[in-house]
């Protein structure tokens, strides 16, 4: 006791000392030296402006209301006087309870914490955890805890889940990538299940090329990948091709990609540098990687380069199947493209949808000539929930023949393969028949009234496609579902013109899409029903 | 001969007893509260904590011998007695001024535990005197 009191005498008993004194604190004084509207306790307002107040924004001025007495500066207008003028008070504001603040022996008692001032014991620690371009909250290091984990923890998660991390043996899969500039940083993971592409630049010398491990082949496949987290089972990432990219830029594929080919100088060059890797990882349905593979492309680095620009890209595929890119997942996500595809045998045993990138839905892409029959087969992929709309022009002359005009004009706003059903989601399967919606076609033909030649040519001239789509889902978080697509051609008769004069008719082809989503319905859980049930004996004696 | 032993001091430390066991689990209590509501580090709160079981641990021998002395008519248990009342009051003005948080209740609570320990000591320097002479 007698170390505890000598303690207690040297700290100071104060009832809490207020620091910020009520008179002179004004919260809605935000104008520096102008008075600010309805605020009393601004110092810069004159009697004139009080009188023009209506009322104090800030009644009450106090500090901390835990406090047993406290000082606090009361606010008000007097609007009975003539002008109205602001009433200043500083009263005692008493706090009833009981549990009410005495007095604090301890300074920091009623204010927040101050942040740690860096001194000598400390400094290194505070230069590890802050000192860098941006902190991390991961751990320091990567590597593989073979303690403190038990066995049944290690199957729990012994799958890669997507944003994962992929593993190898001392670290993980490194994607350089630019971080804060455009510099290659070495420390950005590949994530499992996540596509990514990144552009960075890194500083180069040719005298020390063979030196700088970024650009050698032998850093980015020597370590092997964990087929599954914290596991001992190995993928070693073979070398899938090997692309040259010579000086002035032309690539050729080399036919054999055994060799491990390194960066070494040659005549004022630095050969086999690495310019791009392209990762690409085959994965189970479980979350296990079975293969990896990796393309290189190698460049040469000149004596004058003082940086090169490194591409890397990764892509995970399922085993046995085909990577389909999806537009969505499931609700189409506006810019990516509509996927569309056939039927390949009709009724009654359809059978799965051939959906490729050959088959999307596409529009006339215009271009820069405006001449319908010379620039055949430019066509635009149809973005989701981009209205587009798009045409040419057709110059016709006397010589032209009716019907292969009109299936000429039919090919250059349909394009070769117009499909005939549309994904519904983004990520229907080809399997999944109820998910695509056919394409209504509808034709409607401008004939004048007064020509009712039925053997008068029709020639199509637009083709509108209109896409319906409806909010489906939850509220929070709705997704685009097409409902519907139609696809109307408009034609109009062609009257035949004298010989020698030209007519130019515009083409156009668009695409609008519109959202018929019914208005949101919120829908609430039934009230709990209180079940009671009286036991079967419950009247024993008289039952 | 007539009885020497002090009715008043029995009373006045069986009710010390007492309250004394209400007085300790409220102060807990309240110190708990604090740490959880107000910013209590625990370099702060250490020091509060351990005052509180000390002053628990001397209350005890100190009321026995209290109880012991008055009514064995012995001065020398109920001097040793005083001699630990004064540690205890020493305590209780720890907790009273010099706690990290000393709030309205804290002040109720010792002062009237401060009021029966000084009570108590008047009562037991005249039962000293009397057994004395």
């Amino acid at each position: 006791p007698a170390d505890t009191r000598d303690a207690a005498q040297a700290r100071v008993r104060s009832a809490p000392a207020p620091v910020t004194d009520v008179a002179r604190l004004c919260v809605c004084d935000l104008l520096v030296a102008q008075c600010d509207a309805n605020c009393c306790c601004d110092p810069d307002c004159s009697a004139e402006d009080f009188s023009l107040f209506t009322t104090c924004s800030i009644p009450v001025v106090v500090g901390d209301s835990q406090l047993c007495s406290q000082k606090a500066a009361v606010y008000s207008l007097d609007v009975e006087a003539n002008p109205p003028e602001r009433i200043f008070k500083l009263i005692d504001q008493v706090n009833p309870s009981i549990f009410c603040i005495h007095a604090t022996n301890y300074e920091q008692a009623l204010y927040l914490k101050s942040p740690e001032i860096p001194t000598a014991e400390n400094f290194d620690e505070l230069l590890d955890k802050f000192g860098g371009a941006s902190f991390s909250a991961e751990p320091d290091s990567w590597n593989l805890d073979t303690d403190a984990q038990n066995s049944s923890e290690a199957n729990e998660t012994s799958r890669y889940e997507y944003g994962v991390p992929v593993q190898t043996e001392d670290a993980f899969l490194r994607l350089p990538s630019p971080v804060v500039s455009s510099w290659c940083s070495d420390a950005n993971p590949a994530g499992f299940l996540v596509n990514q592409a990144t552009k960075c630049i890194r500083s180069v010398s040719v005298e020390k090329c063979d030196s700088i491990q970024a650009l050698s082949m032998l850093f980015y496949i020597n370590s092997s990948i964990l087929a599954v987290p914290k596991s001992s089972q190995m993928v070693n990432i073979t070398v899938q091709s090997i692309v040259v990219q010579s000086v002035n830029g032309m690539r050729t594929l080399l036919s054999s990609s055994e060799a491990l080919r390194l960066p070494m100088v040659l005549d004022e060059l630095c050969i086999n540098a690495v310019l791009g890797v392209n990762y690409h990882i085959t994965h189970t349905d479980t979350g296990e990687i079975i293969e990896a593979a990796a393309a290189f492309v190698l460049g040469a680095i000149s004596r004058e380069a003082l940086s090169i620009e490194q591409s890397f890209e990764i892509s995970f595929t399922q085993e046995n199947t085909q990577p389909v890119p999806l537009s969505g997942n499931p609700g189409y996500v506006v810019g990516l493209p509509v996927r569309a595809g056939f039927q390949p045998q009709g009724y009654p045993f359809p059978a799965a949808f051939l959906s490729n990138k050959h088959s999307q839905l596409t529009i006339l892409h215009s271009t820069s000539t405006q001449d319908c029959l010379a620039a055949q087969g430019a066509r635009a992929p149809v973005l989701f929930g981009y209205n587009m709309i798009s045409g040419c022009k057709l110059r016709i002359t006397a010589a032209m023949k009716c019907q292969p005009l009109a299936q000429t004009l039919l090919d250059v706003l349909k394009g070769q393969s117009f499909p005939e059903y549309v994904a519904s989601f983004g990520n229907s399967q080809a399997q999944d028949v109820l998910d695509w919606v056919p394409i209504t076609q509808l034709h409607i033909s401008e004939q004048m009234i007064s020509h009712a030649l039925q053997s008068s040519c029709q020639i199509p001239v637009s083709l509108g496609i209109e896409v319906k789509w409806t909010k489906y889902g939850s509220l929070v978080n709705p997704q685009a579902r097409i409902v519907n697509v139609t696809a109307t051609i408009t034609s109009t008769t062609l009257k035949q013109l004298p010989s020698g004069r030209e007519k130019i008719i515009p083409i156009t082809s668009s695409v609008i899409f519109t959202d018929i989503s019914s208005p949101a319905e919120p829908s609430y859980k039934a009230w709990p029903t209180i079940n009671i049930k009286l036991p079967f004996d419950f009247f024993y004696p008289f039952v | 001969s007539s009885q020497l032993s002090s009715l008043p001091l029995h009373i006045l430390l069986y009710v010390n007893g007492v309250y004394y066991i209400f007085y300790f689990l409220a102060t807990l209590a309240m110190i708990i509260y604090k740490s959880q509501v107000f910013s209590y580090p625990d370099d702060f709160l250490a020091p509060d904590l351990a005052v509180l079981f000390l002053m628990a641990i001397l209350e005890v021998p100190r009321l026995y011998l209290g109880f012991k002395g008055n009514l064995t008519e012995a001065e020398a248990p109920l001097g040793l007695s005083l001699g630990l009342t004064v540690g205890s009051v020493l305590l209780c003005v720890y907790l009273l001024l010099w706690q990290s948080y000393v709030l309205w209740a804290d002040v109720l609570l010792n002062a009237v535990l401060l009021a029966a320990y000084g009570l108590e000591s008047g009562l037991k320097v005249t039962a000293i005197a009397a057994f004395v002479s």
